[in-house]
């Protein structure tokens, strides 16, 4: 008997978890004078999406979020699986200091270095474009965290044919190492996508352009223009926010399995 | 000739390879090494460590927003010990963390036992569970925004039955860190309980079982099987929880977007007093001291943690 | 698993050391490089000028934004040295980042808007622009009294303003209706304003409304209580916080707070956001300013208000804070002289077009005082505060008003937590008002700066 308890338990603790998702998205689709209103809405309309989406340049910043987060996505993981490989598989002098001091760096986060950062950013003139949206995004250390665990675990059999084979280093991890970490790599990728949909402060601060301003601003900026609005700014959130959900629905599957393989001990 | 500085970690049974000259076998791994290191290296040099270390050196230096720098060695340190506006801020941050880091664990840790065992529908109760940490936390900010708005907020209509309709959650200072806790809790719960089924899926089935065999009632199985072997993960999400509630995001872009710090500085964190007095005080270099001063506590905080627990490991118990 | 090493371990001991070791060498190293990116170019004659603002060109395209799209459009089309608009939304504008990162590191904007309260931060930090004789005698006899030696230093002028903006008491017709009250009913005194809004509060709807955001703009609100009870923050380069008339003004706000007659958080943009608020139906009166009459007529035409002057506690008299940006230019800018010349020109034009311009912004796409005589002259030609509520505002209200101090951040902040810690937290007035009076003399004994008022 206990045991059918828990699912009904979970199903409802589940509805309960997204209903303020819920709930923005039914109010996004009332009118203006009901948005507060409690209940089921008795009108349904498109217009507050229709609006966000035709007369705020909405397209143009989901592209500009587009372009950063793909990009980024693609070339950290790319960096991270070498980093990670090297960590994990190779020996050389000096790998325990450099894997500390890339841990280390995890201690640190953005609105400590702001400032600083800024000032890098610009002396190495990416100030105000996509290169300055997407190069500083791309340095975290805790992709690199997450594959090193995952290639401590793989088999080292499996490299060591590669070896006997007389596979070079690249090839080996070319060839072996990351066809092996597709499923880490897919569930990472819908980790940084979302993390970089999602980012605001460093666009905020790295952009002038209103043609570069990438979606978290736009939908931050609309509390600003269309204050009393709260049917548009509830769509443009809507909007915002319909992309990470469905990168994460058709990922989800992944990013349990990945965490599995990971094996923290 | 060259030690390595490598830890204990290499297999005992070594594949000898096909003969070549041993030095420059280990010289090519090591070359291959570092060029596989380089980009990430590099980049983490120059877009975290490099900017880390300026805003440590700034901490030198009277900088008034402008470009104007002045040479004031420990003054703005000294200047930490009469400001009561950082030590309220401390007392901000210290009750955000003590009360946030345990309730997220239980919270998330509950959610995971709830879901690790097969049942139908599992997989949306999974994905319900994490959406919250899906959105960016200015949509986090909005929504509770909206939720949240005196008396014609969705909260307050719920509340109204019970005479709580005009109380105001974001208003009152004795509420808002309350509030901003449970916000927070509700956005990462998702993200640490996937951390924990991770971490269950490592403990084999057969040992709870066993002690099922045994007689153990799941109360015993869970203290004596599942706790003792989740340790390790239990501990990530301590140590990660804390220096997110710190200085990560949420104490920072959630606290902004929802309260700024008000009302009446009930959520005023230390990071949002950090930016304060960088950004709308000017003082540049005496928010760089706090910097260096916050970092420091959570290097102490962290290696602590793992001195007590050995690592993470938690070798004698 | 014994095996498995513990990268932990060696972060927390080794990294640390070597990091710290490393970061004293590099901060050595890297200073040079910070000092080389403050104050950049300054002094030049670049071709392109910024102008950094929180109207145009906005996504929606309003009269505003249009209104400075046009005016850039018509400078540069007679002028060598161009200008062009950056429009940042007021939120980031006012709380952000941008501003300030910006001048950090020596790209600020050669053009800006700033409050009376941003002032003598950025005089100070020298980066304000003497507009010195790129602005005409005639253009300065032309403002009214006070405003430009607001934002002037030894007789310098830094920074012209747009606009003068006073406070007033907003209330919503339907709401004193459905209350069963009528005009007589709407208060003049702080006793009567607690009772009004008692009976015009209920559970869809607050009775009165301030702001309750700690910011500049709050401040900016609360001084006229201040005011009205002659109380000021600072008198003769001295703290004068510590008065009757402070704690006074502290209790008011608090109790409208404690007898639930006010909210603790606004809707929308904030307690200035009439349409959001009082629009809305949220609260039955609320406080704002003149800038909210342009507001209501673009987004809620048909909403029936009023305007009341501020009420006066027993024995006080009428007060009210007139607040107003300004443009000023960066003196580090790239060509600080053209940035000048074009402020002077875009507000201080002493020309038809100019008056003609100046009246436009004053009256047409926003609504507001202007700081001008002739343009003045010519709205009122035009009618323009010939009746109703902009009427009110200029003969009853707008003379009894104060221009917003230039308070540095360090006198901004002890007022600022006072207001917060009496009007949420139900502090001890008497003693947030001592506590507030005690931090800014503090400041004011190291001060080396501009006068402050």
């Amino acid at each position: 008997m206990r045991i059918r308890v828990l699912p009904v338990v979970a199903h409802v603790l589940a509805v309960i978890a997204i209903l303020p998702l819920l709930w923005i998205l039914i109010s996004a689709l009332k009118p203006a004078e009901e948005v507060f209103d409690f209940g089921w809405p008795a009108h349904w309309t498109l217009d507050n999406l229709r609006y966000v989406l035709l007369k705020i340049p909405m397209p143009r910043f989901m592209l500009n979020s587009a372009i950063v987060s793909v990009a980024v996505t693609v070339i950290a993981l790319f960096f991270h699986s070498m980093a990670a490989y090297a960590l994990a598989r190779l020996r050389f002098p000096g790998r325990g200091i450099i894997f500390s001091g890339i841990m280390s760096t995890l201690l640190v986060s953005l609105p400590v270095i702001l400032v600083p950062l800024f000032l890098v950013a610009k002396q190495l003139g990416l100030l105000d474009s996509y290169a300055g949206l997407i190069v500083p995004s791309i340095f975290h250390a805790f992709g690199i965290f997450l594959l090193r665990q995952y290639y401590l675990n793989i088999p080292r059999e499996l490299e060591e044919a590669a070896d006997l084979d007389g596979c070079g280093y690249w090839r080996r991890y070319w060839s072996v190492i990351l066809p092996l970490s597709r499923p880490v790599l897919a569930s990472l990728s819908v980790l940084f996508f979302l993390a970089n949909w999602n980012a605001f402060l460093w666009p905020l601060t790295i952009t002038r352009n209103p043609d570069l301003r990438v979606i978290q601003l736009g939908v931050s900026g609309m509390q600003g223009q269309y204050a009393s609005a709260w049917n548009l700014i509830l769509a443009a959130a809507v909007i915002a926010a319909v992309p990470t959900v469905v990168v994460f629905v058709a990922g989800q599957r992944r990013l349990v399995d990945a965490m599995k393989t990971t094996g923290l001990k | 000739m060259v030690t390595t500085t490598a830890p204990p970690s290499e297999p005992r049974a070594r594949v000898r390879a096909l003969p070549k000259a041993g030095m420059t076998r280990k010289r090519r791994e090591a070359l291959a090494a570092y060029a596989f290191l380089a980009p990430d290296t590099l980049g983490l040099l120059i877009f975290v460590a490099i900017p880390m270390v300026l805003a440590f050196g700034v901490a030198f230096f009277k900088v008034d927003g402008f470009g104007n720098y002045q040479y004031v060695g420990l003054a703005n340190y000294k200047l930490m010990a009469g400001d009561d506006q950082l030590w309220a801020s401390l007392k901000v941050t210290a009750t955000y963390v003590v009360t946030f880091v345990p309730i997220a664990f239980v919270v998330s840790f509950a959610l995971a036992m709830l879901v690790r065992n097969h049942f139908k529908g599992i997989g949306w109760v999974r994905s319900a569970f994490f959406l919250p940490n899906v959105v960016s936390l200015v949509v986090v900010g909005l929504i509770w925004q909206f939720l949240l708005v005196d008396k014609r907020g969705a909260l307050s209509k719920i509340l109204a039955p019970l005479g709580l309709g005009d109380v105001s959650f974001l208003g009152t200072p004795s509420l808002a860190l309350g509030t901003y806790v449970v916000i927070s809790v509700w956005f990462l719960m998702g993200y640490q309980m996937l951390v924990f089924l991770a971490g269950l899926k490592d403990v084999p089935k057969e040992l709870e079982d066993a002690a099922a065999i045994d007689g153990a009632g799941p109360w015993q199985r869970f203290r004596y099987v599942i706790w003792p072997l989740l340790r390790p993960t239990s501990f990530f999400v301590v140590v990660n929880s804390t220096i997110g509630a710190v200085t990560g995001l949420q104490a920072f872009d959630l606290v902004f977007v929802l309260t700024k710090g008000g009302p009446a500085r009930a959520t005023s964190t230390v990071v949002l007093y950090i930016y304060e007095q960088a950004f709308t005080f000017n003082n540049m270099g005496y928010a760089a001291a706090l910097t260096t001063v916050v970092v420091a506590i959570l290097v102490v905080c962290t290696a602590l943690m793992f001195g007590f627990t050995r690592g993470g490991r938690f070798d004698e118990d | 698993m014994a095996a498995t090493p513990s990268p932990a371990r060696q972060f927390s001991r080794r990294s640390v050391l070597r990091g710290g070791l490393g970061a004293l060498a590099a901060s050595a190293a890297g200073v040079p490089l910070l000092s080389a990116c403050g104050g950049n170019s300054s002094g030049g004659d670049a071709k392109e000028m910024s102008f950094w603002n929180f109207y145009g060109p906005s996504d929606d395209q309003g009269p505003q934004s249009k209104w400075f799209v046009d005016t850039v459009a018509e400078w540069n089309k007679n002028n060598d040295v161009k200008v062009k608009l950056r429009y940042i939304p007021g939120k980031d504008y006012l709380n952000g980042t941008t501003l300030q990162t910006a001048f950090q590191s020596g790209q600020g904007p050669d053009i800006f808007l700033i409050s009376p309260g941003d002032f003598l931060r950025y005089y100070n930090g020298g980066v304000l622009q003497d507009l010195g004789s790129a602005l005409s005698e005639e253009s300065k006899k032309d403002y009214l009294p006070g405003l430009l030696e607001a934002r002037s230093v030894d007789g310098k002028v830094y920074g012209l303003p747009m606009e003068i903006e006073p406070l007033a008491l907003y209330y919503s017709e339907a709401a004193f209706e459905s209350a069963g009250l009528s005009e007589a009913d709407l208060p003049k005194t702080w006793d009567q304003t607690l009772a009004v809004a008692q009976k015009l509060t209920n559970s869809k709807r607050y009775g009165v409304m301030f702001e309750t955001l700690p910011g500049y703009y709050q401040n900016f609100t609360w001084y006229p209580f201040l005011w009205q009870g002659d109380g000021n923050a600072i008198k003769d380069g001295k703290a004068a916080f510590d008065s009757p008339a402070a704690v006074q003004a502290l209790q008011f706000w608090g109790e409208t707070i404690k007898n639930k007659v006010a909210p603790r958080k606004a809707l929308g943009d904030g307690g200035g956001d009439v349409v959001s608020n009082l629009g809305s139906g949220a609260a039955a009166m609320q406080q704002s300013g003149i800038w909210a009459v342009a507001d209501l007529r673009a987004k809620a035409k048909n909403f029936k208000y009023g305007i009341i002057p501020h009420p006066t506690p027993d024995g006080g008299k009428p007060a009210t804070d007139l607040g107003g940006w300004a443009f000023v230019a960066n003196s580090k800018g790239k060509n600080p002289e053209a940035a000048a010349k074009f402020i002077a020109w875009a507000l201080g034009s002493t020309d038809a077009a100019g008056v003609e311009r100046q009246r436009q912004w004053n009256t047409v796409v926003k609504t507001n005082v202007p700081p001008r005589k002739s343009v003045q002259e010519a709205a009122d030609a035009k009618g323009a505060f010939g009746e109703g509520v902009l009427k009110k505002f200029v003969s009853e209200i707008a003379p009894t008003g104060k221009p917003e101090p230039r308070f540095p951040p360090e006198v901004y902040q002890p007022i600022a937590d006072a207001i917060q810690a009496c009007q949420l937290n139900a502090a001890d007035p008497a003693k947030a008002a001592a506590d507030a009076a005690e931090k800014i003399d503090t400041f004011l004994k190291t001060y080396q700066g501009a006068p402050i008022s």
